[in-house]
């Protein structure tokens, strides 16, 4: 196709302003980050902010974590339905319900729409996890909880602001029903920064630009993504691949939980059905809608192209089903306080259905839970209750190209930092007696084996202790790929006067000074036959002390001595024999 | 007396010579020379032609550590840590940036795990002794660094930022033992907290530390034959200077030493012309940098990471790095199309071999430089004062394939990739400013660099700054800034008290203690008396619970108080975040001085003004494509004739032979009496 001069400035202009609506949602994050309370949103990240057309269609958006990759649509979808006819310049919107597009009732959304010259142009939309939304537990996320009233308030799209003003009325209702008032309206405020930065920038690119060539942006934003994405899936081979997988319980009992995908490639369609997955639990795993979206979403993102800025248009050939009440399509009254358990399920089972067809994009199955545990008591020095969270990082699995990563942090989150011992020390009456990588536990073998997970090792210093945790894979392994072995399990292990205990999900256990309570991830899957794995590696391996001399003449059937040395010729001896 | 400065970049060796006698300024360029750096000064030295002997002050900046790491070349290094510890190396801080990317690789770290080692000890928070340490499991250790030929050692103990005495005691034991190895301790680089930054950092400094030994033992014997008789300093990350012995100690703190001198020149620009608020934008020949100077004041951190990217989260270094914002759009960055067939620009450079394709030594790939050149903006005969005569054919046959993705003419193709370059720079620009809540119309933009000066007036416009300066020689402006830096060093203490046990007589024996450090310091190596100091106080302070802080800086100790130090916090707390909590306890997070010496260094002198008009320096006129303004007939002037308090109005080019600058239509160009053009 020949373009003349003027298309060639016009689709220079395209990139520019391109360039400047991510500069914008970046700002959105940054204001966001800077004015919020919570450590939850400036250290975990755990917020997004993104910008929509006046149709309601991702343009561009800014993750910490991927949680959030296909709520936002959704969650404006519900907003324009109740209040599309009465909506007008100077409203903000805000909600929370699992069952209108979200996730969990901490997650708060802010939508704002932007008009320009009277005309409604775009939305602007930040979401963010606050510390406290009220409920049964400080926190919010009550790990047995059995129905969402016991997960804090919950506003169903309300409007938050008329005039560009606050709703004095709406702030008093959240002052009065959460534990942590000033931190919830530090961050209600922190968001409405973030969504009125966009509306500001927004104004200026349009003025500067004129609707017409922002419009034709915002489109070839969308279809440039959606041909990419397209030729992608059509480059996949026509047919269905199904994968299956195991909840290892919902909070209220231990009960495993089958769930399952097919999906259907038909050309440059692609299908992902999680019919047959278990009804819904009384348990606090279950995901609402929303939260399947973006479970599926991040990974065909990981499919079709990880790094490009997230929109719309790659979404356009996926569609997504699921009969409703199941455990990925929860109805009221169920509690999805740990959705993110669920949802990185969604995700996994996906990964693991289109990893065969696409190697070069995808790693085998890895220790996949966040683990959150958290730790509590009183400080001896202080006599102040404290408590302390924390995801845990451990194995990825391996590519067909390298080794898996070791503890790195899980699918659902992103980029979130672990805890630095000495921080955490000075703060809390916490000792780490040991950070290490779980060599133990092991890693899936393979030609390229997965990554380790960790050992953190806390003692309680305090008194009045307690944990809560909630582990996922604690009985079902990561899997494996292209006849990879399996990785290893996540536990955590609690020590006090001589008895041991392994646990996964644990509502509260009340702990004595001087107990150890030891988080312990697992490693990812193997890729590739072991016995395929070069005897050099597999020396390195034992010289770093990541196998011992048992493992690697068991795993890999390769002859090795403590410090490195190979036997070659016993080596080949153990190889040939089949 | 004089004063000789050497700037090793990527393509090009910068030299600035000052003749205290004379007041002179004599530049150079020489071409890098990566196999032996030493050479590439040589080089500089004879193309200038000045006298070396009777210099009296020799200072240099470079790229020899961040090179020794990026490409991988430094020494078998090995760490030592506590006990349960020697893993959080390779655990690291466990994120994942590139968040789709089901591959995700981590950094590698720079000890591999069987030379990471583990020694039983155990000191707490507050600096107690838990477990003392069994210094009979270092032997073990030695042994084994022996039998794998390790060359360096880095150790690292938990919470050694509050007590070191066990890391000096493993250190004190493995230097006996191990003589000829180099041996970090982690507090010898940094006081600070956190275990796995500041384990990294003791291992990159232990990393290079052989290497850059041998370096400056070399350039020192190359210097000496020469006759420079004078002190020895080298340009830091910090905005300041060291000298050599201290430097061959501490490694790591050079990391980006040539930036680091570019925007401590920029600030020094901010105090001759009054403008104490200054964006700082450096082109050079693969990246562009941006730093903020607000009241006069570079702005210096110790969150600096080594090969961070949006995608990577790189390797910390806790050292103090003076804050800059790093894109991958220099002027020899090619532009390509991506997969959608957008055009974008970098990270990609065409470096200096074989360069931009108009240098005509073999570059077949459109670059920034290209694009320039093709609408107007250089004059081939006068690039690089004429010693590269730019190639018209091969630029357009390089820049054939940009106006073949977009249909359209070579010229048309010329404009596009630098509006694309510029959008890129615009975006780093207010990355530095608008997102960190300043207004551009609060500052000047100084531009620096050989390509600064080129963008520097449209960047400055769409930014909306008051003015745009170009200062003289712009493309020497870090040698320059070597020249007029003093030396600096900033001391760190981690103390994490709360406000209510914090008393006004601890924070003066804290400082007290650090002010200690640092007169030891300046005397041991640079031979000033203490009357010769300056010191700026600061304390990070945060609330209860938080995990960020805010340093609240403190320009002296008299008459200080707990009470208005928590009042400054409060303050500054709303500032940075928008928000305070009146009721919330606040406590002390650490205690920061930076400590600077007070040296003679040369002034700038105004303009000589003979011979100097702006008739003689008018050398015609010139058709550029100025893309939004149009292609259009620029007058051209030669810099080096314009007279002080000239004016002049754009479009307009004004070239000198390290640069060109060009000035928009609308613009107005003035010349202040220290020869910087001011551009509105």
């Amino acid at each position: 196709m020949a373009k003349n001069g003027a298309g060639a400035a016009e689709a220079v202009t395209r990139e520019i302003i391109r360039g400047k609506l991510l500069a914008t949602v970046d700002e959105m994050g940054i204001v966001l980050a800077r004015a919020s309370m919570s450590p939850v949103i400036y250290e975990v990240l755990d917020f997004a902010c993104g910008i929509l057309d006046a149709d309601g269609q991702l343009i561009v958006q800014t993750n910490g974590i991927t949680l959030f990759t296909g709520t936002f649509g959704e969650q404006l979808a519900s907003i324009r339905k109740r209040h599309g006819a009465t909506m007008k310049d100077g409203d903000v919107f805000m909600t929370n319900d699992p069952f209108e597009g979200g996730t969990h009732t901490c997650d708060i959304a802010l939508i704002k729409p932007i008009y320009v010259g009277g005309r409604l142009e775009a939305y602007a939309i930040a979401v963010a996890h606050w510390v406290e939304v009220g409920g049964s537990v400080a926190g919010s996320i009550s790990p047995d909880a059995r129905e969402i009233y016991q997960e804090g308030v919950r506003f169903p799209g309300v409007r938050v602001c008329r005039d560009d003003k606050l709703q004095q009325d709406i702030v008093e209702l959240i002052r009065i029903n959460v534990r942590l008032p000033t931190m919830a309206l530090g961050d209600l405020n922190a968001e409405l920064a973030a969504v009125r930065i966009a509306d500001m920038r927004l104004k200026e690119v349009f003025a500067k630009y004129g609707a017409n060539v922002v419009h034709d942006t915002f489109s070839h934003i969308l279809e440039s993504s959606e041909k990419l994405s397209r030729a992608a899936v059509k480059a996949l081979p026509d047919g269905r691949y199904r994968a299956e997988d195991w909840i290892d319980g919902d909070g209220i009992t231990d009960e495993r939980i089958k769930v399952c995908v097919e999906v259907a490639i038909a050309g440059d369609q692609i299908t992902f059905d999680f019919t047959g997955s278990s009804a819904q639990r009384p348990g606090p795993i279950n995901c609402a809608y929303g939260a399947l979206l973006s479970s599926a979403k991040t990974i065909f993102k990981a499919l079709v192209d990880p790094q490009a800025p997230s929109n719309d248009g790659w979404f356009r050939p996926v569609t997504i089903t699921c009969p409703p009440g199941t455990v990925f399509t929860a109805r009221p009254p169920a509690p999805t306080g740990w959705y993110y358990e669920g949802s990185a399920q969604a995700s996994e089972l996906v990964w693991k259905a289109l990893a065969p067809l696409a190697p070069e994009r995808f790693s085998a199955g890895s220790y996949m839970s966040l683990c959150g545990t958290y730790l509590g008591g009183r400080n001896p020095a202080t006599g102040e209750m404290f408590v302390h969270i924390e995801p845990a990082v451990g194995g990825w699995g391996a590519t067909d190209a390298r080794d898996g990563t070791s503890a790195l942090i899980a699918t659902t989150d992103g980029d979130t930092y672990n805890y630095s011992v000495e921080l955490m020390e000075a703060k809390y009456p916490l000792r780490v007696r040991r950070y290490a990588l779980n060599t133990e536990g092991g890693a899936g073998a393979g030609r390229h084996r997965g990554g380790y997970g960790a050992i953190r090792e806390f003692e309680m210093l305090g008194d009045d202790g307690f944990f809560y945790t909630g582990i996922g894979r604690s009985i079902e392994k990561p899997w494996g790929l292209n006849n990879g072995g399996e990785g290893s399990n996540n536990y955590l292990e609690w020590r006090s006067n001589g008895t041991r205990q392994r646990v996964s999900r644990v509502p509260y256990q009340a702990v004595r000074k001087g107990d150890r309570v030891a988080v312990v991830t697992g490693g990812g899957g193997g890729f590739g036959d072991p016995k395929t794995r070069p005897i050099e590696e597999v020396a390195a391996d034992v010289r770093d002390g990541y196998l011992t001399p048992d493992q690697a003449r068991q795993a890999y059937r390769v002859v090795v001595s403590a410090d490195g040395a190979i036997d070659q010729r016993a080596t080949a001896a153990l190889r040939a024999g089949g | 007396m004089a004063r000789l400065a050497c700037d090793i970049g990527g393509t090009f060796t910068d030299l600035a010579f000052f003749d205290d006698a004379s007041g002179a300024l004599v530049v150079e360029k020489s071409l890098t020379t990566p196999r032996d750096l030493t050479r590439g000064i040589e080089d500089a030295i004879g193309l200038a032609g000045i006298k070396t002997a009777g210099i009296s002050y020799f200072v240099h900046g470079g790229t020899t550590v961040i090179n020794a790491i990026t490409e991988r070349k430094g020494v078998k290094t090995a760490l030592i840590t506590t006990k349960g510890f020697r893993d959080v190396l390779e655990i690291a801080r466990g994120n994942r940036p590139d968040l789709y990317n089901l591959r995700f690789e981590k950094p590698t770290p720079f000890v591999p795990r069987y030379l990471r080692f583990e020694v039983r000890e155990r000191i707490g928070p507050n600096g107690a002794t838990i477990e003392p340490i069994v210094l009979a499991d270092l032997d073990a250790i030695i042994a084994r660094c022996k039998a794998e030929k390790v060359e360096a050692v880095a150790i690292q103990f938990l919470h050694s930022y509050a007590a070191p005495a066990h890391e000096q005691e493993a250190a004190a034991y493995v230097r006996e033992r191990l003589p000829g190895v180099p041996v970090t301790a982690s507090h010898e680089i940094t006081r600070e907290w956190r275990e796995y930054e500041r384990a990294n950092t003791a291992v990159l400094n232990a990393y290079v530390q052989p290497i850059v030994l041998r370096y400056f033992d070399t350039l020192e014997r190359s210097l000496r034959g020469r006759g420079i008789d004078g002190s020895l300093a080298v340009m830091q990350s910090n905005g300041g200077t060291t000298s050599f012995a201290w430097a061959k100690e501490h490694p790591i703190t050079l990391v980006e030493s040539g930036p680091s001198a570019g925007v401590n020149a920029a600030a020094l620009i901010a105090r001759l012309t009054s403008e104490p608020n200054v964006i700082y934008l450096d082109i050079g020949g693969t990246t562009a940098k941006c730093s903020l100077i607000e009241d006069g004041h570079i702005k210096v951190t110790t969150e600096y990471k080594l090969e961070w990217s949006r995608t990577n989260p790189g390797y910390p270094v806790k050292v103090p790095v003076v804050d800059i914002v790093e894109i991958g759009t220099g002027g020899g960055s090619i532009a390509w199309f991506d997969r959608s067939g957008a055009l974008k620009v970098g990270p990609v450079s065409a470096g200096a071999e074989p360069g931009p394709a108009c240098y005509g030594r073999g570059g077949t790939e459109p670059t920034v430089t290209d694009a320039k050149f093709l609408t107007g903006a250089l004059d081939p005969d006068y690039f690089a004062g004429g010693r590269i005569k730019l190639d018209r054919v091969a630029a357009q046959k390089a820049m054939q394939k940009i106006a073949d993705g977009l249909g359209c003419s070579v010229e048309e193709a010329a404009v596009a990739v630098i509006r694309v370059a510029d959008a890129d720079m615009i975006n780093a620009l207010k990355l530095v400013s608008i997102q960190r809540g300043h207004d551009p119309r609060d500052f000047v933009l100084v531009v620096g660099g050989g390509g600064g000066p080129m963008h520097g007036a449209a960047l400055g416009r769409e930014l909306g700054v008051r003015a745009t300066i170009v200062p003289r020689y712009p493309g020497y402006f870090s040698a320059w800034g070597m020249l007029v830096t003093e030396p600096r060093r900033d001391f760190v203490q981690t103390a994490l008290t709360r406000a209510g046990d914090m008393t006004i007589g601890r924070i003066r024996s804290l400082f007290d203690e650090l002010v200690k450090e640092a007169e030891a310091y300046f005397r041991a190596d640079e031979g000033l008396k203490p009357t010769d100091h300056r010191y700026v106080f600061g304390i990070d302070l945060r609330y209860l619970g938080q995990e960020h802080w805010v340093t609240v800086p403190m320009p002296t100790l008299e008459g200080a108080s707990v009470e208005g130090i928590l009042a400054d916090f409060h303050a500054a707390h709303e500032r940075a975040f928008s928000f305070k909590l009146d009721d919330t306890p606040v406590e002390f997070v650490n205690f920061r001085l930076t400590a600077m010496a007070t040296i003679a260094t040369p002034a700038l002198t105004p303009l000589d003004e003979a011979g100097r008009s702006l008739k003689s320096a008018h050398k015609g006129t010139r058709k550029v494509d100025l893309g939004d303004d149009g292609r259009i007939e620029a007058a051209v002037y030669a810099r080096d004739e314009l007279p002080a308090g000239a004016t002049l109005d754009g479009p307009a080019i004004i070239e000198e032979a390290s640069s060109t600058t060009i000035v928009h239509p609308g613009q107005r160009v003035t010349v202040d009496k220290l020869g910087f053009l001011r551009i509105r």
